[in-house]
C-alpha cells in the first residue's frame, strides 16, 4: 500500500469543498424562497409541484448527473456554454440535487407552522417584509436541517460529479471521484487517506450545523 | 345604545370553500361598543370563528363592510391555539411591534403595560414555548395589548384552562375592559362565562346571526327554539293559546296547561320555553297560583355545584336545576309538585297569521 500524497488530497479537498459549498448556496438562494412560497401559499397544481419536489428529494444523482450531461454536451441544448467537464457544469449538477432537498425540507417546515400562523402574525399588524423575516426566524431549524442534507447530499456524491465533471487531474477531480479512481488504480493508500477526509469534513460539517441547532432548541 | 360603535358591521357576506361545498356566514348588523364586552355564542360551524376573522379583517369579504371608526390596524384578535414565536415572552410582545417606527422608550412601556396589566412580568425572560396553556393565553392577550386596540377580539378564550385559570382570565377581561375602554368580542361555549364578561350576546346558528341583544334578554327571551337551546333554555313544549274565565294559558300538547301572559288570540300555535332553573319544586301540590300539578323524577345527574333533575310531566320531559344540597335529597321515582311564574315563561316560534279561531 502507497503512502498518501499529501499536497494532492489537500488540493481535492479544497476543489471539493469549493463546488460544494457554490452548489448549496446556489440551492439555498433558489431554494428556500421557493420553499417558503410553496409551503405557505394555495394554488391549483400545488400538490403536484410538491410531489415533484419529493420526487427529486430522492432523485439519484447519476439520473440528475446524465439530465445536466445531456444538456451541456456539445451540439446539445447548452452545449454552447462550454461547461462540460468544468467545475461550473459540476456546480450546476450539484445544485439541481441539492434543490429539491432544500425546496422540499423549507415546506415542510413552513407546513409545520400551521395554517393560522399567517393570519396570527398579520392580526399583530406586522408589515409583510417583517413577517417574512419573522417566518425566517421561525423555520430556522428547519433552514439549517436543510443545510445539513443538501450538503451531505453533495458532499458524498460521485455519479453527477463524475459524469459533468469528468474526474479530470487538477481540474475537476473531487473527493468522492478521486476515492473511486484510486481504489481501480489499486492505490488504496491514496483511496484511504482520501476517504478519511471525506468522512472527516462530513463529520465536521453536520457535527457544526447540529451543534447550532440544538443550541438553538 | 347612544354611543357610536367603534366597529361596525354591515351586510357581511362570507365564504369559506371547503371540500364538504362550502359554508357562508351571513351578518346583516352587528355593532362593538367601546367599554364593552360581546360574546358571540353558537354550535360547532355556526360560523363564529368566521366572524371573528371577518372583523379582524382576516377575511376576504364577498360582499359587505367592516370597519373601525379609529381605523385600521386598530382591530386585533387573539385565537384559540394562539402562537408562541420562537424566543422570550418580552420578545413575543414586541413581534407586534416590528416595523412601527416606535421610539424604544415608547415601546418598553408599552411591553411593561402588557406585561403587568396580564400578571406575567415573572414570565419576560422565560421562552414562549415553554409556557403552560394559561400562561401561553396570557401571553396572547399581553401581545395584543401592546398594540393598544381600540377592539380586541378573543377565539375560545377560556378553551384549555383550569377552573381557577377561567376565574382568573375572566376577571382580567372585565378589568381590561374597565380600564381601557377597548371593545371585547369573545367567541365562548361557556354560557356561564359569556354572561360572566359580557354585557352582550350575540347568537349565530348555521352562518346567520340570531339574535343580539343584552345577556338578560337574550337569556330570558331567545327568538327561536335554536337560540333557546343554545342559551340554555332547554324547556320548550309546543301549544296553543287557550282563553276563557278571563285567563290566557298555553294549552300543552299532550296534557297540561300553562297561564301565560300574551294578547294572542285564541287557537295560535306557540312554543313556551322557560330555563330550568325558574322551575320550582314546591312542598305540596296545589299550594300556589303558579303550580302546574305533579311530576316524577327521572333523573338525577350532580356535580360540584348543582344538580341537574329531569322530571316526567305530563308524559314530557322537563328539567330543573338545584343547589347542590337540596338535589340530595332527592331520588329516582319521587313525586314533586312544581310552580312556575308566568313572568318566567317565554312564547316562542309565534306565526305571523294565526287562525282567528279554532
Amino acid at each position: 500500500m502507497s503512502s498518501p500524497d499529501l499536497p494532492l488530497i489537500v488540493e481535492i479537498s479544497i476543489r471539493t469543498l469549493g463546488v460544494c459549498f457554490s452548489a448549496l448556496a446556489v440551492a439555498l438562494l433558489i431554494g428556500v424562497p421557493l420553499g417558503i412560497w410553496l409551503g405557505s401559499r394555495r394554488f391549483r397544481g400545488r400538490r403536484l409541484v410538491i410531489s415533484v419536489v419529493n420526487s427529486g428529494m430522492g432523485a439519484p444523482p447519476v439520473v440528475v448527473g446524465l439530465a445536466v450531461a445531456l444538456l451541456l454536451w456539445r451540439n446539445q441544448p447548452l452545449g454552447f456554454l462550454g461547461l462540460m467537464y468544468t467545475v461550473p457544469g459540476m456546480m450546476i449538477a450539484q445544485t439541481l440535487i441539492a434543490l429539491p432537498l432544500v425546496v422540499g425540507i423549507t415546506l415542510a417546515a413552513v407546513g409545520a407552522l400551521g395554517e393560522s400562523w399567517d393570519l396570527q402574525v398579520r392580526t399583530l399588524g406586522v408589515p409583510r417584509a417583517w413577517r417574512l423575516a419573522l417566518l425566517v426566524r421561525e423555520i430556522r431549524l428547519g433552514l439549517l436541517a436543510a443545510v445539513i442534507a443538501a450538503l451531505g447530499a453533495i458532499l458524498s456524491e460521485v455519479g453527477a460529479v463524475m459524469m459533468v465533471g469528468g474526474n479530470i487531474a487538477g481540474e475537476t477531480r473531487v473527493l468522492t471521484t478521486a476515492i473511486m479512481m484510486y481504489t481501480q488504480m489499486g492505490d488504496l493508500g491514496t483511496a484511504m487517506g482520501l476517504s478519511a477526509v471525506l468522512i472527516g469534513l462530513m463529520l465536521l460539517l453536520s457535527g457544526l450545523l447540529t451543534v447550532v441547532q440544538q443550541g438553538e432548541r | 345604545m347612544d354611543r357610536a360603535p367603534v366597529l361596525r358591521a354591515r351586510d357581511l357576506r362570507v365564504e369559506r370553500p371547503s371540500r364538504s361545498g362550502g359554508f357562508e356566514l351571513v351578518v346583516d348588523s352587528l355593532d362593538l361598543f367601546g367599554g364593552e364586552a360581546i360574546a358571540i355564542l353558537g354550535a360547532n360551524g355556526s360560523g363564529k370563528t368566521t366572524l371573528l376573522m371577518a372583523l379582524a379583517g382576516l377575511m376576504d369579504l364577498r360582499s359587505g363592510t367592516s370597519s373601525s371608526s379609529q381605523g385600521s390596524g386598530q382591530v386585533t384578535m387573539v385565537f384559540q391555539h394562539a402562537l408562541a414565536f420562537a424566543g422570550t415572552v418580552e420578545h413575543n410582545l414586541r413581534v407586534g411591534l416590528l416595523g412601527r417606527g416606535l421610539d424604544r422608550s415608547d415601546e418598553d412601556a408599552r411591553v411593561e403595560s402588557a406585561l403587568e396589566g396580564l400578571g406575567i412580568v415573572h414570565l419576560r425572560s422565560r421562552s414562549a414555548k415553554r409556557l403552560s396553556g394559561g400562561e401561553l393565553r396570557r401571553l396572547a392577550l399581553a401581545r395584543a395589548m401592546v398594540l393598544r386596540p381600540t377592539v380586541l377580539l378573543l377565539d375560545e378564550p377560556f378553551d384549555d384552562l383550569d377552573p381557577s385559570g377561567q376565574e382568573l382570565l375572566s376577571r382580567d377581561l372585565l378589568r381590561l375592559v374597565k380600564d381601557t375602554g377597548i371593545a371585547l368580542a369573545l367567541v365562548t361555549h361557556d354560557l356561564r362565562r359569556a354572561a360572566l364578561v359580557a354585557s352582550r350576546l350575540a347568537v349565530l346558528g348555521g352562518g346567520r346571526l340570531l339574535q343580539v341583544g343584552k345577556v338578560v334578554e337574550v337569556l330570558s327571551h331567545p327568538v327561536d327554539r335554536d337560540v333557546a337551546a343554545l342559551v340554555g333554555m332547554i324547556n320548550i313544549l309546543p301549544g296553543v293559546i287557550v282563553r276563557g274565565e278571563g285567563r290566557v294559558a298555553v294549552e300543552i300538547e299532550g296534557g297540561g296547561r300553562l297561564q301565560v301572559a300574551t294578547d294572542l288570540p285564541q287557537g295560535s300555535a306557540v312554543s313556551v320555553g322557560f330555563r330550568p332553573e325558574r322551575l320550582k319544586l314546591e312542598p305540596e301540590q296545589g299550594a300556589l297560583a303558579s303550580s302546574i300539578g305533579e311530576a316524577h323524577v327521572v333523573g338525577l345527574t350532580t356535580d360540584s355545584i348543582l344538580t341537574r333533575v329531569t322530571l316526567e310531566w305530563m308524559g314530557r320531559e322537563l328539567f330543573t336545576h338545584l343547589l347542590y344540597g337540596r338535589g340530595r335529597q332527592l331520588a329516582i321515582g319521587d313525586r314533586v309538585a312544581l310552580s312556575i311564574q308566568s313572568r318566567d315563561l317565554h312564547l316562542m316560534g309565534i306565526p305571523k297569521k294565526v287562525s282567528p279561531s279554532i
